[in-house]
């Protein structure tokens, strides 16, 4: 292992990404401030979402494929218990538990979904639990979106930003008057980039642990876990428990940054971007799937610009295909020339499913 | 029942119509040295898993010092000091040598995540001390120089060695070894063979499964030898070698 060849990744990701923040100046002469705000919010939070996502994958090697039901338990989970608006008569109820305890309460939920959906999936291997993780985040969806009397069904829920905008700094609020962003989105994305910083110093110690050498061990070879007298499904839950939960509050912090919520979020398409992040940063690096994550959001919020450099009169219907053909085209030219990602390690890491 | 490690009663496994294992009894005793022989088929290897876990059997009882282990968890039956290897070396690909030898001594408590994410002053001393235990193991197999190597980029008998320092580093009462010696040059072989009799000689009782029949004959106190999934002989090496059942059943017929 050479840490030069380490460091040149570091650099270049580094490069990279700044270059393409470069490009969202470059591209948008007004507002520049506003849409890179905004995208990295998005960021963020998809960035979270893949850290957590990471766990399953590049620590432990499961197969998730359901990690969209995980964002959306937590997030439907904290904003039900807080005052907010569900429905379609909307009516906002008053009572409700402070914001950090229903956070908490949000990120134990999915956690719990978490245990409750491995239980009966987790003996089962790679492309398997796949199938199961996939539809179980499709019946949870479903099943949310019919009960509509608690959480709003295809109406949703409003009314519940106030529960964390009211603790905004005031200072956001001068300083959206200066440079024209929306502060509201700003402290979400600041809460986001907080969120980030706190698991990533969590799981920089468990990285180094003897629980994460666990985990790396099964990720390897299961049988041989157990035959060394280490009970392989416990950790594999714990695994999954730890990863759902970061789901989860990324979900809460996605459930902010739109500011009303509704079912069609959860679609498996918000898995696919968040395996697309975690594949792009890296597979099993801590830091990659933030420079992921970035990388993601300029090309997703940038393709327009792009395509009225190729397209002069592209209409709506052809930008959501152009968009769809560069995330495309990201991942296949990842798999073929850098398939351990920004920041992987090529030596431990290679997207490798057995 | 003072001297008998492992008691197999009625023991039966079928796959489909073919019958895998079929046992009536069989006991094995305490610091013996136990070859398992036999043709391609006889149920060997079927017989490992049945008795360490990772195969449930369709009927029959396996008792371990006394008590009962039938269909046990693997990594239970494990904790009680019977540790196996793998026909096909099992060895964690991507991680270092170190850190397949640190995660097979580890304890369970010692990984727990609590543990994990404090840190504690215990746990560090542990993982000292497990450091230097690993490089013990490492000295005493000859593959200290290998530590930092990633466990992919060992060849196939370096696995093998590996594989066996992970299975002793916790110091266990019993070993299965599966194949020990397939693949394997024949001067590692030779080292093997003597690293596997100063582990017998040093109190541990050892079932091997094994073709290398020059091997089994020299190192065995005991052979046990399974055709077709049932006992066909089981004896000293030298009765073995004159038994007209093994002779026509394996000796006789790959003669090597």
């Amino acid at each position: 292992m050479n840490s030069s060849i380490i460091s040149k990744r570091v650099i270049f990701t580094i490069a990279i990404t700044s270059l393409s923040i470069y490009l969202v100046f470059l591209l948008n002469p007004e507002g520049a401030l506003r849409i890179l705000i905004n995208l990295l919010t998005f960021a963020g939070i998809y960035g979270l979402s893949a850290i957590g996502l990471n766990i399953h994958f590049g620590w432990t090697g499961l197969l998730n494929f359901g990690h969209a039901s995980f964002m959306g338990m937590g997030a439907y989970v904290t904003l039900l218990l807080m005052p907010h608006a569900a429905g379609r008569e909307g009516e906002v109820t008053t009572t409700g538990l402070p914001i950090i305890v229903a956070v908490f309460l949000g990120i134990a939920a999915a956690a719990l979904f978490g245990l409750l959906l491995g239980l009966p999936a987790i003996r089962l291997r790679g492309d398997y639990l796949a199938i199961v993780t996939i539809a179980a985040a499709e019946i949870f969806r479903l099943v949310v979106r019919d009960l509509e009397s608690l959480t709003g069904g295809v109406y949703g829920i409003i009314s519940y930003t106030e529960n964390l905008q009211k603790f905004r700094p005031e200072f956001i609020n001068n300083l959206s008057l200066n440079y024209e962003f929306a502060p509201s989105q700003a402290w979400v994305g600041i809460i986001a980039w907080i969120s980030i910083f706190l698991t990533l110093i969590l799981l920089k110690r468990l990285n180094n642990s003897p629980w994460g050498r666990a985990l790396r061990a099964v990720r390897e070879d299961e049988d041989a876990v157990r035959a060394m007298g280490k009970n392989a499904v416990w950790l594999k839950l714990q695994s999954f428990m730890l990863g759902a939960g970061i789901a989860g509050l990324s979900g809460v912090l996605l459930a902010f940054n739109y500011g009303s919520l509704e079912t069609t979020v959860f679609v498996p398409l918000l898995t696919f971007y968040v395996w697309a992040i975690m594949i792009l940063g890296g597979v099993g690096s801590l830091t990659g799937p933030i420079f992921g994550s970035i990388i993601f959001w300029v090309i997703i919020s940038e393709t327009d610009r792009l395509a009225y450099i190729f397209f002069e009169n592209a209409n709506g219907q052809q930008l959501a295909g152009f968009r769809f053909l560069l995330v495309g085209l990201l991942i296949m030219l990842l798999m073929i020339f850098r398939p351990s990602g920004l920041l992987g390690k090529k030596e431990e890491l290679l997207l490798d499913v057995k | 029942m003072s001297n008998n490690l492992l008691e197999v009663k009625n023991l039966k496994k079928s796959f489909g119509g073919i019958q895998a294992v079929d046992i009536k009894e069989l006991i094995f005793n305490k610091n013996e040295l136990t070859s398992i022989i036999g043709p391609n088929g006889a149920g060997k290897t079927t017989f490992f898993d049945l008795i360490s876990g990772f195969q449930t059997a369709d009927s029959g009882d396996v008792f371990l010092n006394g008590g009962d282990i039938t269909n046990s968890q693997p990594y239970k039956i494990a904790r009680m000091g019977m540790i196996r290897t793998f026909q096909l070396t099992k060895v964690f690909d991507r991680m270092t040598v170190l850190e397949n030898l640190m995660f097979s001594g580890s304890s369970v408590k010692n990984d727990s995540l609590t543990k994990s994410i404090f840190k504690t002053r215990k746990q560090k001393n542990y993982e000292r001390d497990l450091k230097d235990k690993s490089f013990e193991v490492m000295e005493e197999l000859n593959i200290s120089h290998m530590a930092n190597s990633y466990a992919r980029e060992l060849s196939g008998g370096q696995k093998k060695l590996l594989e066996l320092a992970r299975s002793i580093i916790n110091n266990p009462d019993t070993l299965l070894l599966d194949e020990p010696l397939a693949g394997v040059n024949p001067k590692l072989a030779e080292d093997l063979l003597d690293l596997i009799q100063k582990l017998a000689s040093g109190g541990i009782s050892i079932l091997m499964v094994e073709h290398n029949i020059e091997a089994v004959m020299k190192i065995s106190e005991r052979i046990v030898v399974l055709s077709e999934g049932t006992l066909i002989a089981d004896g000293t090496p030298s009765k073995i070698r004159n038994d007209k059942n093994v002779i026509e059943a394996y000796l006789g017929k790959d003669d090597e």
